[in-house]
């Protein structure tokens, strides 16, 4: 019985990290190249918004998005017309996941962006390139190890997302029960196996993304 | 008159002073030399389109690129030019091949069919057996010809070359120099060329223009602008003189190189073929003069030479001499007292005495 709750706490893990990824991606390359590439009025209060998430308590973060999407909030489904299935679902752990990761990749794009010296992308205009294909044939490809090891990170941060999520999505086992929240209950219930073999796998987990992530950030480092 | 090709007047901010800079030039192949620090690099990025003015106006070849008075200014992609930065600016992540490819998209929207241009410039910068390198394993000189084929190869209006030598050691120099003369020969494009080195720039440009601390002090032929810069800061040494030939005939140890058809000159080196195109430096002191043509001298050279203008502004006296019939000029350095004695004066004919190992072989650009 406990395999194949371990099974499910793995699987709604992986669901909501990668999902949270997917999310969190295309916003965390935009941003990350705004903030290393632009100059603009209220970059610094972007940056800061962009950080906030990083210092705020998850559960903040996590009541925030409840009052968001509460029946009468902001986004809920009165106000909508339809319910947008955000909370105690897998989406809105998801949700949670993805706001809590963001900081984390978007430094980690900036820092890749920055990475690529701008003359090279100004020698590709100067070789009558267009503002696009200066991007996907010079920045992107000169940056594609970092901005790797800034999906990564965002990954792995939302492995051990707990707070935020907790709040909005619950700790419902085989739905939102991930493997932090699995890891709270199993102590709450007194099973420190369970508990012991589940931080077991954290840390395999944890060991993993992060070499990856920092071997890809050394080899970035090396090239420019 | 020719078309005027570069017509600049600009300004912008330097660190500590001001790049102010109005100069035209109808010259193909225009020099750019100076102290470093002079604005040189700046003056190239901002007709590239790298940096702004803060005003002014760029015109290249009838083309206007920038006018701050009509609001006009041309978005780096749609200048059309060919930038070599010093540090050649390599893709690390394509190949020399995709390097080269970079641009070509705008020479298919220009010339139709790029693939007789890029296998042209393969073909003058001996580039094939590089293709499929990456440039962190090319050596500088093959770094600088990658980079020059790049921007050739995107169909360029013109060529923004600087320092394409720098960096590079002497013997390097010698060999990457003739790509340039080459490229400056096969693909008949207006270039703007930064350098320190005289020679480079006589062997490359039609007129130079000497910036100082932002400024331009001096515009003219290399040979006249060289003299001056030499005589005005009282520098070490000897003008060279820089002149180009064919060889006629060579044997084990000296050949023949003729200036014209009509003027030869003996040079001390082996292994030039006959046909060879080569540029030749004779540093001005190494030169003697007779009024009267010397006989039994070792020295293989005598040529016949006119005086054109005497320059005793420094101890010493700079004659420039034209070798006839209609040859190149020359200029010799002697002392004021040996002027007096032979009575040298302009339209005078004199005789200029050459040993052939005082010839130097400076650039053999091929047949």
């Amino acid at each position: 019985m406990a395999g194949a709750d371990t099974m499910d706490v793995l699987g709604v893990t992986l669901r909501v990290a990668a999902g949270s990824t997917a999310l969190l991606a295309l916003p965390a390359l935009a941003l990350g190249w705004l903030l290393a590439r632009r100059e603009f009025a209220g970059k610094s209060v972007l940056e800061t918004l962009v950080a906030l998430p990083l210092v705020l308590p998850p559960t903040a973060i996590g009541y925030l998005l409840l009052e968001l999407f509460a029946r009468r909030g902001p986004l809920g489904s009165e106000r909508l017309g339809f319910d947008p299935g955000v909370l105690f679902t897998a989406r809105g752990a998801t949700l949670a996941s993805a706001l809590v990761s963001l900081p984390l990749a978007v430094r980690t794009a900036r820092v890749a962006f920055e990475g690529v010296d701008p003359r090279l992308e100004r020698m590709g205009q100067s070789l009558g390139l267009s503002t696009r294909a200066v991007f996907t044939r010079i920045t992107l490809p000169l940056a594609r190890r970092g901005l790797l090891a800034a999906l990564l990170l965002g990954f792995s941060r939302a492995l051990g997302e707990f707070g935020a999520t907790v709040i909005v999505a619950g700790n419902i086992p085989g739905r939102t029960q991930t493997l932090a929240l699995a890891i709270f209950s199993d102590i709450q219930l007194g099973d420190t196996r369970g508990a012991l073999r589940l931080v077991g796998l954290c840390v395999v987990f944890a060991f993993a993304s992060v070499f990856v992530v920092e071997r890809l950030l050394r080899r970035a480092e090396s090239r420019s | 008159m020719s078309a005027r090709r570069f017509a600049l007047r600009l300004r912008a901010p330097l660190a500590g002073f001001e790049l102010d800079v109005t100069l035209e030039s109808s010259a193909r192949h225009l020099g750019l030399f100076g102290p470093s620090g002079a604005g040189k690099t700046t003056l190239l990025e901002l007709v590239a389109g790298w940096r702004t003015p803060r005003e002014g106006r760029i015109e290249l070849d009838g083309e206007l690129l920038f006018d701050s008075a009509r609001g006009v200014s041309l978005p780096v992609r749609a200048r059309g030019l060919g930038y070599v930065p010093q540090e050649g600016l390599l893709f690390p992540h394509l190949d020399v091949c995709a390097n080269l490819a970079a641009g070509l998209g705008r020479a298919r929207s220009r010339l139709g069919d790029p693939r007789a241009l890029f296998e042209r410039v393969c073909a003058v910068l001996e580039l094939g057996a590089l293709l499929e390198r990456f440039p962190a394993t090319l050596s500088g000189g093959e770094r600088q010809r990658v980079a020059l084929g790049r921007a050739l190869c995107s169909g360029p209006d013109a060529l923004l070359l600087d320092e394409p030598l720098a960096g590079l050691d002497l013997a390097l120099r010698r060999r990457i120099l003739p790509y340039l003369v080459r490229t400056a020969e096969e693909f008949v494009l207006p270039m703007l060329y930064v350098s320190h080195d005289p020679r480079e720039l006589a062997i490359l440009c039609d007129e130079v223009v000497r910036l100082e601390r932002g400024r331009v002090t001096a515009q003219g032929p290399p040979a006249d602008v060289f003299a001056a810069v030499w005589r005005a800061e009282a520098l070490e040494g000897a003008p060279e003189n820089v002149l180009r030939g064919t060889v006629s005939a060579s044997s084990a140890d000296v050949a023949q190189v003729a200036l014209t058809p009509a003027i030869e000159l003996s040079v001390s080196a082996a292994g030039l073929a006959p046909g060879a195109r080569v540029v030749l430096g004779i540093a001005a002191d190494e030169i003697l003069v007779a009024t009267a043509r010397p006989v039994g001298l070792s020295a293989r050279n005598v040529l016949a030479a006119r005086v054109l203008a005497l320059d005793g502004s420094r101890p010493g006296v700079v004659l420039r001499a034209v070798l006839e019939p209609d040859g190149p000029s020359l200029d010799v350095l002697l002392t004021r007292a040996s002027t007096e004695a032979l009575g040298l004066a302009p339209g005078g004919a004199l005789f200029l005495v050459l040993k052939s190992n005082s010839v130097r072989v400076l650039s053999v650009l091929g047949g």
